[in-house]
């Protein structure tokens, strides 16, 4: 057959087939495009049934945010809000004093994010391509911190950077931004255990006449890692550090035990309530139900997934073709 | 060692390899064999993780197990801890109102949700990736609850679908007025069937929005492992005259079984350290209220059995796994 069959020819192809068929054939021929039919039909309605469930919360977060409180009441306002307002917005990122905490939470983010994937693309490595005593224990280890949740050890870490140094040399960490760009330093922060474990599995999947190439070549295992399997993994390398952003982007949990002040804007949405309380919901000029609250609430969760859900649209497929080239598939 | 190093930087990698080799051999001034300095190497790269791990990892998880059997106070500039056995552990299990309760109903939770949630993303994933018009749509929208189902954000989310009344069956039932699932037992005639089945399909239902919110990552490692089956068995089984009911099992299944331990093993961790799990809530409960040593014990009784459970699990799972011999 040609390279290309345009659709009517194709038609024509499959006639011709078909007349060339004994009757039997031709009856499970035509079940067998039946049942393709009814799974195509089938497919459309469970993909858009479980669609609709995914996005529902999202488009009625915006459907949320530019409608007037009052619109919560009217039974007949399901998606499209009655009055547009965008006050609801504006006092949203006021309270949440959203461009400050923005701000902060980048340069949180993206800094742990980028020294946290090269430390534990080193590790990673080091775990690969090195046989040295005591791995598989020290492997274990590894494993061991994707197992324990973080709020087993958040005290003692807490106590950890309160009093932080050796002998009477004591600094208190606390609400510095050292409580969050040490551990990851350092290979040990947001779910370092598991990019540990990706990187490893990727530099293993490597071939190892590279660095056998470089070896010969008289470069030494460090710059081997630099100059050779570095560049190899840059895909990869993309793909954790996406997800590391959106990890440390989503956690409130680290920040609000080691921060009192610094604000993100996780910990800003988890304070949400009070501050509207405190800004709006206590004027005794106006009255305002639980119901009528939601729209705040649902304008903030807006605002504080907005910055993530852009990037997600516009590198959509780093996060999924990496991780389908990262070492978890081998 | 450090000669060495600063040896192999003065030299251009691509220039002069070979002399620059044969120079180092004969002036290395400390002599190693290659699998003693690989060794070294090895420690080096990890070295960093290994001070990490010592400081923010093992010392604060020491402590925790110090705490658990211990009486915590905190005075102004330190803790002080006073020695109380096993009686934590004892105030865990025996006194604690909530824990044990919090404990089987999230144990519970994560045994009939965890199947759930890989049927349905294996099923996902194989439709995702057949070839149809907006697959790349359809992929980018079951991927989004990876990036949002971590944060506060999701609690929100399902939170307030609880508060306006609209969850899961419910939701879509409050759109076309109806009770959906009761109607479709209804309407196949399942009216005897017994009271238990009935709740467990209505559960079900109600947790569809759980189930496909926490299935994001699940998706992604299925379709990897969908995409790296070698076309060579593809066609073979085509040739073979497969159906697609036998494709599945012959095929499909077999080369993604390794995967679906990975899945099984994430889905578990993933449920357990949840912080919105009861048992988690009811641990950070304590710890608000200054009861350290109960919350250690609590804690520690809890990744005793998460561990447990992930180790019975792998060990029988593994027996059924089918690794391709290279």
């Amino acid at each position: 057959m040609s390279d290309k069959i345009t659709p009517p020819e194709q038609r024509e192809v499959k006639k011709l087939r078909l007349q060339n068929m004994s009757a039997a054939e031709r009856a499970c021929v035509r079940r067998r495009d039946a049942a393709e039919k009814i799974w195509k039909f089938f497919r459309f309605v469970i993909l858009c049934g479980l669609g609709f469930v995914i996005l529902y919360p999202l488009i009625y977060m915006i459907s949320c945010t530019f409608r007037e409180r009052n619109d919560m009441n009217d039974p007949t306002v399901m998606w499209i809000p009655r009055n547009l307002t965008l006050d609801v917005l504006r006092e949203t990122i006021e309270s949440m004093d959203f461009w400050g905490a923005l701000k902060t939470t980048l340069f949180l983010n993206i800094g742990c994010s980028l020294v946290q994937v090269i430390s534990c693309a080193v590790t990673g490595y080091g775990f690969a391509r090195f046989d040295f005593k005591g791995r598989k224990l020290l492997f274990g280890v590894v494993i061991m911190m994707i197992l324990v949740p973080t709020q087993v050890i958040s005290l003692p870490l807490y106590t950890q950077f309160r009093y932080f140094g050796i002998g009477s040399l004591k600094v208190n960490l606390i609400d510095s931004m050292l409580t969050m760009y040490l551990p990851a330093l350092t290979a040990n922060g947001i779910r370092s255990g598991l990019m540990i474990l990706i990187f490893r599995q990727f530099f293993k999947g490597l071939p190892r006449e590279l660095e056998d190439a470089a070896y010969i070549d008289g470069c030494g295992p460090f710059m081997t890692f630099i100059r050779v399997m570095v560049p190899n993994a840059a895909s990869s390398f993309l793909t954790v550090f996406l997800f590391s952003v959106v990890w440390y982007w989503n956690d409130y949990y680290i920040s609000s035990t080691f921060f009192t002040n610094t604000r993100t804007i996780a910990t800003m949405l988890q304070n949400l309530d009070s501050e509207l309380k405190m800004r709006i919901f206590n004027d005794p000029k106006v009255q305002i139900s639980g119901r009528e609250q939601i729209v705040w609430r649902q304008a903030g969760c807006l605002i504080s997934i907005a910055p993530v859900l852009l990037m997600y649209v516009f590198l959509q497929k780093h996060f999924t073709e990496g991780i389908e080239r990262s070492g978890l598939v081998t | 060692m450090s000669g060495n190093k600063t040896q192999k930087k003065a030299h251009d990698v691509s220039e002069e390899k070979r002399s620059a080799a044969a120079e180092k051999n004969g002036r290395r001034p400390l002599r190693l064999s290659y699998a003693k300095r690989k060794e070294l190497y090895g420690y080096g790269f990890i070295s960093l993780w290994m001070i990490g791990t010592l400081m923010f990892f093992l010392i604060p998880l020491g402590k925790s197990l110090w705490y658990s059997f211990n009486e915590v106070r905190i005075e102004p500039g330190r803790s002080v801890t006073e020695w109380a056995g096993l009686s934590k552990y004892d105030y865990a299990f025996n006194q604690d109102p909530k824990f044990t309760l919090a404990l089987e109903a999230t144990l519970l939770e994560t045994l009939w949700k965890t199947p759930l949630i890989l049927i349905f993303s294996l099923f996902i994933a194989v439709v995702l990736n057949q070839k149809f018009r907006g697959r790349a749509l359809a992929r980018a929208i079951f991927f989004l609850p990876v990036i949002i189902v971590t944060g506060p954000v999701f609690r929100v989310i399902s939170g307030d679908i609880n508060t306006t009344g609209n969850m899961g069956a419910d939701q879509f039932s409050t759109m076309f007025s109806t009770d959906l699932v009761g109607e479709l037992m209804q309407f196949l005639g399942i009216y005897g069937l017994s009271e238990n089945m009935g709740e467990i399909i209505s559960t079900v239902a109600d947790n569809i929005f759980g189930i496909v919110w926490s299935s994001g990552i699940q998706i992604l490692l299925f379709l990897a492992a969908l995409q790296n089956i070698p076309p060579s068995a593809k066609e073979a089984a085509q040739i073979e005259g497969a159906t697609s009911w036998e494709y599945f099992w012959k095929i499909t299944f077999p080369y993604v079984s390794p995967f679906i331990l990975a899945n099984l093993i994430f889905t578990v961790i993933d449920s357990f350290t949840s912080p919105m799990n009861s048992v988690m809530e009811r641990i950070l409960e304590m710890k608000s209220e200054w009861n350290f040593g109960e919350a250690s014990a609590m804690a520690w009784i809890y990744f005793l059995i998460v561990l447990a459970a992930i180790g019975v699990v792998s060990a029988v799972v593994n027996k059924f796994i089918y690794y391709e011999v290279d």
